[in-house]
């Protein structure tokens, strides 16, 4: 059974008069032991898809199940949830790590005696214990970081959510959360973060959800995506002088034939997939000037941008 | 249930223990109000809430406008800290609801409050050799009032979820009590009567009067009633509460925006 199944998530706001629709028709499952990395720019719709799983936020359609459970309707199913939300502090700066530990235990249902034995062990896990009298505002970044995940975890909850845990943390820092991310999963959680440093998501995640604007516009474990694109993308540069859109230089009908064969299409630029899908390519273009081809050694960066303008154009 | 009282407790006294330098000025300035009252009792701050001119009176007044009025300000404050340091999503996720954690820390703050007016009092007493005595009796009228003023407190909680700022109506709200609070209904009659036992934690201000001002006992019914005033509007401030954090929950403003 997934430990989170997501089906159909629609959420818009109304900001001002405005309608933004902020999630559309979003759908994934996480299994125990795995990451999924939710992947898309500012505005995509990922915070607000995790606070429709954390509860915080009600869907306008949809529904979530974490362990088989409502969030939304059965307040049982948050104890099988842990979050470190984007841009919060997620703890106490006033108390010191023990104190956030044992607080937030009890808040997410487990007795006083219970929080206190996890929160050593997590004291002793996270390499915290030499600060669980130190206030936390006196920690350092990476700690207090650490200190938020530890917590989310004090419940041992089977499902972990994180909204861009390595934001604005120094690259000791990023590693030592990167680790942490790595061990958890294999203790059998589900783990799903969030993250615009493409190069975390393709060393943590063991599948890739990317998401713009409100879609997710591909979902693949993260090694297909990745081969399935490098060393075998090519990019066709036209010279796109003659005209001052592209698109009219190209023509309709080349366009239409070019989507067909799979191809994104971003600027002046073609990118196929196969040596024999350039050649049919390349009879399609005939006889527009071409101003460069290129073997394209992609990274999940690349696919990640070329994923989102394709949207864009489209 | 009780490990979530106990816990909140632990939290509420931490907070104070730590950071006693913030709450020495409110230490400070209720030592200095007490200590005025001590000498002059008359009018000082909220001492128009006065149950008689007799000093324990007069202090009986002041401690209950004074809880009141750090009642009423507790849930609300509670949500604003919380949601400016960015801890405030995290007692939404809880198993148990946010109505629930939200009541205990404020009890958990009344309980520490209350401790601290009990230390300033006795120090007063001791050093000024004049002492107070209140009957026990007291307490049940008083524990009517408290009921009404968290179902202020979690009503003015529910409009800081949605409208964030709330600080002006928080001060219409305290304009509000001083009347609530010293409105002698209980000398009305008829339709007025009613209208008086409608009203929010008058009846039990009023059996305060009664008991100290007037030295009459305590009238049953009447605490029947002030009981049930304060457990409906204990239980309305719970539901506007409840709706407007459904209502943030669907607009996506649970923590600001
Ligand atoms: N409470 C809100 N009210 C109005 N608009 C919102 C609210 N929350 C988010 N949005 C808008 O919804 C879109 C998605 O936001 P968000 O989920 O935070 O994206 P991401 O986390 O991927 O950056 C953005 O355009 C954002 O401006
Ligand atoms: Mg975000």
């Amino acid at each position: 059974m997934h430990v989170l199944e997501v089906q159909s998530l629609q959420k818009s706001y109304r900001l001002s008069g405005k309608v933004v629709e902020a999630v559309r028709d979003v759908s994934f499952n996480i299994s125990a032991q795995e990451v999924l990395a939710f992947l898309g720019p500012n505005g995509a719709g990922k915070t607000t898809t995790i606070k429709m799983i954390a509860g915080l936020i009600v869907p306008d359609r949809g529904s979530v199940a974490i362990a088989g459970r409502n969030p939304h309707r059965q307040p049982n199913a948050l104890r099988s949830l842990g979050a470190v939300l984007e841009g919060n502090r997620n703890i106490y700066w006033r108390l010191t790590p023990e104190e956030n530990l044992e607080y937030f235990g009890v808040l997410r249902g487990l007795s006083g005696r219970v929080a206190r034995q996890r929160a050593k062990v997590l004291l002793d896990r996270f390499d915290l214990s030499h600060k669980r009298k130190t206030t936390v505002q006196t920690l350092s970044r990476g700690m207090q970081q650490k200190l938020a995940i530890a917590v989310a975890l004090i419940h041992e909850p089977q499902l972990l959510l994180l909204d861009e845990p390595t934001l604005g943390l120094d690259v000791e820092a990023t590693q030592t959360v990167k680790q942490l991310v790595r061990e958890i999963a294999h203790e059998g959680r589900a783990i799903l973060l969030t993250t615009h440093q493409l190069d975390i998501a393709e060393e943590l995640s063991d599948r890739v959800a990317i998401i713009n604007k409100g879609k997710i516009v591909a979902q693949e474990n993260t090694v297909d995506l990745i081969r399935q694109f490098s060393g075998t993308v090519y990019e066709i540069e036209l010279e796109d002088g003659l005209s001052r859109d592209f698109l009219e230089t190209l023509g309709r009908d080349r366009f239409q034939k070019l989507k067909s064969l799979g191809a994104l299409i971003e600027k002046n630029c073609i990118y196929v997939r196969e040596t024999e899908l350039l050649y049919q390519a390349l009879d399609i273009l005939k006889p527009l000037a071409i101003a460069r081809i290129e073997k394209d050694q992609a990274n999940l960066t690349d696919i990640f941008l070329k994923f989102i303008r394709e949207d864009y154009y489209a | 249930m009780l490990e979530l009282l106990i816990a909140q407790l632990k939290w509420s006294s931490i907070q104070y223990r730590r950071y006693a330098s913030e709450a020495i000025g409110g230490v400070i300035a209720l030592t200095a109000t007490f200590y005025g009252l001590f000498l002059s009792a008359s009018y000082i701050g909220g001492g128009s809430v006065r149950f008689g001119d007799r000093l324990d009176s007069v202090i009986v007044g002041y401690v209950l406008w004074s809880l009141v009025i750090f009642i009423m300000g507790g849930i609300p404050g509670t949500l604003q800290r919380e949601a400016q340091v960015g801890t405030l999503e995290q007692l939404f996720i809880s198993p148990f609801n946010a109505t629930q954690i939200l009541l205990f820390r404020a009890i958990g703050d009344l309980i520490i409050q209350t401790f601290l007016i009990s230390i300033v009092l006795i120090i007063i007493m001791v050093t000024t050799g004049r002492w107070l005595s209140f009957s026990p009796a007291l307490i049940l009228p008083f524990i009517t009032v408290v009921l009404g003023a968290y179902g202020i407190a979690f009503a003015a909680g529910g409009l800081a979820l949605i409208f964030k700022s709330i600080q002006q109506l928080l001060g219409i709200f305290n304009f509000a009590l001083l009347f609530l609070l010293t409105i002698p209904t209980e000398t009305w009659s008829g339709t007025q009567q009613v209208l008086g036992w409608i009203l929010p934690m008058t009846t039990g201000a009023g059996l305060l009067r009664d008991l100290m001002a007037r030295s009459q006992p305590l009238a049953l019914p009447l605490l029947g009633l002030a009981l049930l005033n304060g457990l409906v509007y204990f239980a309305l401030g719970v539901s506007l509460f409840r709706w407007a954090e459904r209502a943030a929950k669907r607009r996506g403003k649970l923590a600001g925006y």
